[in-house]
């Protein structure tokens, strides 16, 4: 789910920067900095608008300056029994991985409905039934199941073992990617 | 009438029964129910024979009734001895019992002889007078005969009846009145045990009940001998000589502390040792042990015994040979004494016997298996057995049932009756490997492990099971089935929990931890406790049926089932991945040549991808050491791409994977991608078998865009970068002090000799020729002194702060880095100058002092002419910035800041490389951060030439340092770059020696300036013009041999 967050983060300005733009200087290097980050439990999509920066404080010794900003930004964060449209992009007997953005989300064999079998002989390999393929690429609905943090990461386990999970057919594409350059 | 006599004689017989026996008690109850009750007459004597018990079965209803009545009667009368009264009468009721038993078997007996007849003669005597009566009525009528018996049967009928209302009449009233006589005042044990309402302690037994003596007997036969006991006692019902016992019972079993006893009520000891004398296993002639009245109930308290169930699993004790092995439960015998459970067989085949049989000649150890090692655990395997012993097996291939040895083996499993008491029930434990070998014995090659059973077994070992307050708990058996709570307390079995849902929700319930399972979710990310092979496992649920919880573990991405109790609630952060100091992914040196990526963590044992793609199994011991990441390690992939860590790659060719560098080794790249979960994902690749994907437009942009704000603007280093080299903030390479014999100047240790082992910035160890000792002294405590003389060298050049003092040419500062370098060569100072120096200081760079023309020529301040020439085709080092390893070095020469400029990034540029580029492997040295003298260094001019870019012609000309010299520039090459490197390793690198040799680029690459530039070919072997230069002191720094020029050789080292 999408949120506008207030945010606060220090930066530190070498004293070599120290001139007119050091406000832009700050603000160029929040966003480089924080943006398509994750924390612990969102991802930081993007930094919008009017971020308050402090003055800044010499930090005793380094010479550097230390600046508070504060800033709003669009987090991104995956709840347990959200359901999200993803696109597979690898797919093993045990399951399948898709990604939602910047999550990844394994759907275990255990939670794909019976009826969807591992063709381990396909090319390329899938999970099907009569009328649906998951395979590299398909697009399919998932329910999270649990999310897990390591280090600068996210990652879910899904099911599609529900109604009106699974997959789906849509033209347009649903996830537009976050990734911010 | 022919009723009250017919009544009267079984009263009669009632009455006198105790006193008198047999035959009338028999003509009684034959003549009382004559006909009438055939029934009773029927089903009772077997049944009286069969359980020879007090009773008397026939006549059940009405004495029940009766004794009813009585029995209100005497509640009311008397309740105070009513124990007493109890075994009085269960006493009288006993004796009554053997006399009837007696009488009734008589009667059996009889029943087949005369007395049966007897009765049947009174019947048709009965009916016999009826008849004769009736005829005299019938004579009345005339009648047709069937008429006429129609009547007469009818009337008969009618008779019966009456006379059976009668009958009943009388005899329940009598029969009340003759109970009443007989127990008027006593009370039936059995009424009292029917109403409930008895107290139990009033039950217990008295001093007046018969005591109960622990017998004796043979371990194990206990209930055997109570059988036998048994047998004897019914032998002797009703014979002379009956058992004075009126109980026996053994409490025998597995795990008994009874084993060994059995336990007889009598009233006297004798008694006991009458029923008992000539039995087999027991021994009465031993102690007998009185039970304590008090006792007594202890004894018949029910013990609830572990409950073995077919597919259970136990581990055998014996046979010896199997013993620890884990068996299954197929059958339990009907006497509950053994089981027959199946195994996995130790089977030699006889391998061992032929031995055996032919080193003992004497047949007498020759069974004895001896404290040999057992043979391993295998599946029957009939072709094995046949190879040997042919004649020993015999059996049936299609159903795969042996008989080898006089063992019986089913489908590859020993199968045998074993007794229960040589059985481990409890705490089995089975591993999921020894339950898995059971498993993989299906024929259809399915693993069909019970795991029912198996979980079974495993809740019998309730020691392995811990909760801990937290923790989310589940009743699933018990009155409180279904309660989910969190556990807030655990003391022992109990648990407390406080009821999160349901009707209970928010009280506090204690339940006890066997009906009591941990609850988990799908999403629950758990670790792995306890007994499994899994242990240390963090996961993620993923499915949950019973007790089974399957989960997806993080570090492998695999799915592992597991019992809930074997897990915990982790937290989001941790699990394992870590054995000792190495860590998952983390790269660590097998072998001098070897290394590899941890890929998986267990519990003793990692397995390591090696640099050639190859799985090893190591354990810790085995790894030589690990190497730390290197954020900055750089390579240039197979289009001459830098990458480095963090950068997505993908093979060239190959399966075409693709990843995210996490090593960069030498020409090795280990990746990691998330396509896969082979090898936790992680893959090797050359070097030269990668193509960057992504990294690098981001990264030139992002270098570009936003470099890194707290550290220096570039934009304001740049300009002065151009005219100064800046200060070196760092030092590399060996500490040209170290190995050097020093004194001490100051402190406690003033005047010692010894010799450097190391060096810090400040600080020198010390190891003391006077004693064993290493101490640390500040550098500028310390003197140098010449090995074998003793003199002391003044301007020995060392990376000690302090020392820019020294040997500092006064006013003649040419360059800042001159001045920073510190350590200047003596050839510097005008004093010592050659000519080669004065002259082109003469020419133009006067005020230089120690610059060559060349030096001047360029107005560059550090550029060669041979640079200036070649300055269309080169570009900028973009390094320039941290050449700082230039600076580091003290002994830099002006040649040297000059060729530091350029030639470097010449040859860094892919397009241009220098054949030494090429020499040096890869790209490495570049990723180490300092520009090394690789790349200028080794053209061939430069090599070609001399070493040190002193051609004969240039160090004939001027000193050593004057490389820059034209003489140098004639050479066409931009050797100036080689006089860069400030430490041995460059020196020696760009000698032909080191061109072949790329090592001396990993050990540029390696960082270790130490110990690895030393031992390069090249250092080791000097070139000839580096020999020419009496090149002979070990310390391989030519920097800090500063003066070893031709000019210098006579007075090396000069002196101030």
């Amino acid at each position: 789910m999408f949120f506008l967050y207030n945010l606060e983060r220090r930066l530190t300005l070498h004293p070599s920067y120290f001139g007119k733009n050091m406000k832009d200087l700050v603000t160029t290097k929040l966003s480089k900095d924080v943006e398509g980050t994750c924390t612990g439990s969102y991802y930081i999509i993007s930094v919008v608008g009017n971020s308050s920066i402090s003055e800044g404080r010499i930090l005793p010794g380094s010479g550097l300056a230390e600046f508070t900003v504060a800033y709003r930004a669009v987090v991104w964060r995956p709840f347990k029994g959200e359901t999200i449209d993803t696109v597979v992009v690898s797919v093993n007997q045990h399951g399948f991985f898709a990604e939602a953005g910047p999550l990844r989300i394994f759907v275990s064999a255990h939670l794909i409905p019976g009826e969807i079998k591992w063709d381990p002989n396909g090319t390329p390999p899938s999970f099907h039934d009569e009328d649906t393929t998951i395979q590299v690429g398909t697009h399919v609905r998932v329910k999270i199941i649990g999310t897990r943090a390591e280090v600068g990461d996210l990652w879910a386990i899904g099911s599609i073992k529900e109604d009106y999970l699974g997959y789906f057919f849509h033209r347009i594409p649903l996830w537009i990617n976050v990734h911010v350059c | 009438m022919s009723d009250p006599r017919d009544h009267d004689q079984p009263d009669d017989s009632d009455e006198e029964e105790d006193f008198n026996p047999a035959p009338a008690d028999v003509s009684d109850d034959e003549g009382g129910n004559a006909g009438n009750n055939d029934e009773d007459v029927e089903s009772s004597p077997p049944g009286k024979a069969r359980k020879g018990l007090p009773a008397p079965q026939s006549d059940v209803g009405d004495d029940e009734e009766d004794e009813g009545e009585g029995d209100e009667d005497d509640v009311n009368g008397n309740n105070d001895d009513e124990e007493e009264e109890e075994e009085e009468d269960e006493e009288d009721e006993e004796i009554q019992g053997h006399r009837r038993k007696r009488a009734r078997r008589k009667d059996k007996r009889g029943a087949f002889f005369d007395l049966e007849a007897e009765v049947d003669d009174e019947d048709e005597d009965e009916e016999d007078e009826d008849d004769a009566e009736h005829e005299g009525f019938i004579e009345h009528g005339e009648a047709g005969e069937a008429e006429q018996f129609a009547r007469e049967d009818d009337a008969r009928h009618r008779e019966l009846d009456r006379r059976r209302e009668m009958e009943n009449d009388m005899d329940l009233e009598q029969e009340a009145e003759r109970l009443k006589k007989q127990y008027g005042n006593k009370r039936s044990g059995r009424s009292m045990h029917d109403s409930a309402v008895v107290p139990q302690r009033l039950l217990l037994p008295s001093v007046d009940d018969p005591s109960i003596w622990g017998v004796r007997c043979k371990e194990g036969k206990e209930r055997e001998v109570i059988f036998s006991i048994m047998q004897r006692i019914q032998q002797k019902q009703g014979t002379k000589d009956e058992l004075g016992i009126t109980a026996a019972f053994e409490r025998g079993g597995p795990n008994s502390v009874m084993k060994g006893l059995i336990y007889v009520e009598a009233q006297r000891q004798t008694d006991i040792l009458q029923a008992l004398d000539g039995m087999l296993n027991v021994y009465p002639r031993t102690k007998l042990l009185l039970v304590d009245i008090k006792e007594m109930p202890d004894l018949l308290r029910v013990q609830k015994t572990p409950t073995l169930e077919p597919g259970a699993w136990v581990r055998l004790r014996r046979p010896p040979k199997h013993s620890g092995d884990l068996a299954q439960v197929i059958d339990i015998t009907d006497n509950g004494l053994e089981a027959r459970v199946k195994f996995i067989p130790r089977l030699d085949y006889g391998l061992r016997d032929d031995a055996l049989a032919a080193t003992t000649a004497d047949g007498k150890r020759k069974r004895t298996m001896g404290p040999g090692p057992k043979p391993p655990q295998k599946l029957f395997s009939e072709v094995e057995a046949r190879k040997r012993h042919p004649r020993y097996i015999t059996g049936n291939p299609q159903t795969n049932i042996w008989q080898y040895n006089g063992d019986e083996f089913e489908k590859g499993f020993q199968v045998k009756d074993i007794k229960i008491q040589h059985l481990t029930i409890k705490d089995v434990n089975p591993t999921l490997e020894e339950v898995t070998k059971f498993a993989s014995g299906g024929e259809d090659g399915v693993e069909n492990i019970d795991l029912k059973s198996l979980a079974a077994s495993l809740k019998d070992s309730t020691i392995n099971v811990m909760y801990l307050p937290g923790d989310v708990v589940e009743v699933y058996d018990g009155e409180q089935k279904g309660v989910v709570g969190k556990a807030t307390n655990v003391q022992g079995d109990i648990v407390t929990m406080e009821v999160v849902s349901g009707d209970l929700a928010g009280q506090t319930i204690e339940v006890p931890t066997k009906g009591l399972r941990k609850r988990f979710r799908p999403g629950d990310h758990v670790k792995v406790i306890g007994g499994s092979k899994y242990r240390e496992e963090v996961g993620m649920v993923v499915k949950i049926s019973e007790d089974r919880v399957t989960l997806l573990t993080d570090q492998t991405n695999t799915e592992i089932t597991v019992f809930s109790k074997d897990l915990r609630e982790a937290s989001d952060i941790g699990g394992q991945g870590s054995l000792g100091q190495y860590e998952m992914t983390d790269l660590v040196q097998l072998d001098p040549t070897t290394v590899g990526c941890i890929v998986k963590i267990d519990r003793e044992s990692m397995v390591i991808l090696d640099q050639n793609g190859d799985k090893r199994h190591v354990m810790p011991s085995q790894i030589a050491n690990k190497l730390p990441r290197r954020k900055l390690a750089v390579a240039a992939d197979r289009n001459g791409a830098e990458i480095r860590p963090d950068d997505v790659v993908k093979e060239y060719g190959g399966m075409g994977r693709q990843g995210k560098i996490v090593h960069i080794h030498r020409t090795f790249v280990f990746c990691h991608t998330n396509a896969t979960n082979e090898n936790a994902g992680i893959f090797v690749s050359k070097v030269s078998n990668v193509a960057t994907i992504s990294a690098k437009g981001g990264r030139i942009n992002a270098a570009a865009n936003t470099s890194d704000l707290s550290t220096m603007n570039p934009a304001a280093k740049r300009p002065e970068a151009k005219n100064n080299m800046g200060p070196p903030k760092q030092m590399f390479g060996r500490d040209r002090l170290i190995g050097q014999t020093v004194t001490i100047k100051k402190g406690g240790y003033k005047g010692l000799l010894g010799r450097v082992k190391d060096t810090t910035d400040t600080h020198a160890r010390i190891e003391l020729h006077t004693k064993s000792k290493i101490i640390s002294v500040a550098k500028t405590d310390v003197v140098v002194r010449d090995s074998v003389s003793g003199n002391v060298i003044k301007n020995y050049d060392s990376r000690k702060p302090g020392a820019f003092g020294m040997g500092r040419p006064g006013g003649d500062r040419a360059a800042p880095d001159w001045s920073n370098a510190g350590g200047r060569t003596p050839m510097a100072s005008a004093s010592s100058r050659t000519p080669a120096w004065k002259t082109p200081s003469a020419g133009g760079a006067g005020g230089a002092g120690g610059r060559t023309p060349a030096w001047n020529r360029n107005g560059d301040g550090g550029r060669t002419p041979a640079w200036a020439a070649a300055d269309g085709s080169r570009t900028v080092n973009p390094y320039d910035g941290n050449r700082t390893a230039y600076g580091g070095s003290g002994g830099r020469t002006p040649a040297w800041s000059s060729g530091s400029k350029t030639p470097a990034p010449d040859s860094f540029s892919h397009g241009s490389k220098t054949p030494g580029y090429g020499g040096s492997g890869s790209s490495d040295p570049w990723g180490s951060g300092s520009k090394t003298p690789y790349g200028a260094a080794p053209t061939p001019g430069a090599s070609g030439g001399d070493s040190w870019g002193y051609t004969p012609g240039a160090s004939g000309g001027s000193g050593a340092y004057d490389a820059p010299t034209p003489g140098a520039g004639l050479l066409g090459a931009p050797t100036p770059a080689a006089m860069n490197a400030p430490t041995p390793g460059a020196y020696s690198a760009p000698t032909p020696g080191a061109m072949n040799a790329p090592t001396p680029g990993g050990g540029w690459q390696g960082g270790g300036w130490g110990a690895e530039s030393a031992p390069t070919p090249a250092a080791a072997a000097p070139t000839p013009a580096a020999s020419g230069f009496s090149y002979a002191v070990d310390a391989p720094t030519p920097g800090a041999w500063s003066a070893q020029t031709p000019a210098a050789s006579g007075p090396r080292y000069e002196d101030d």
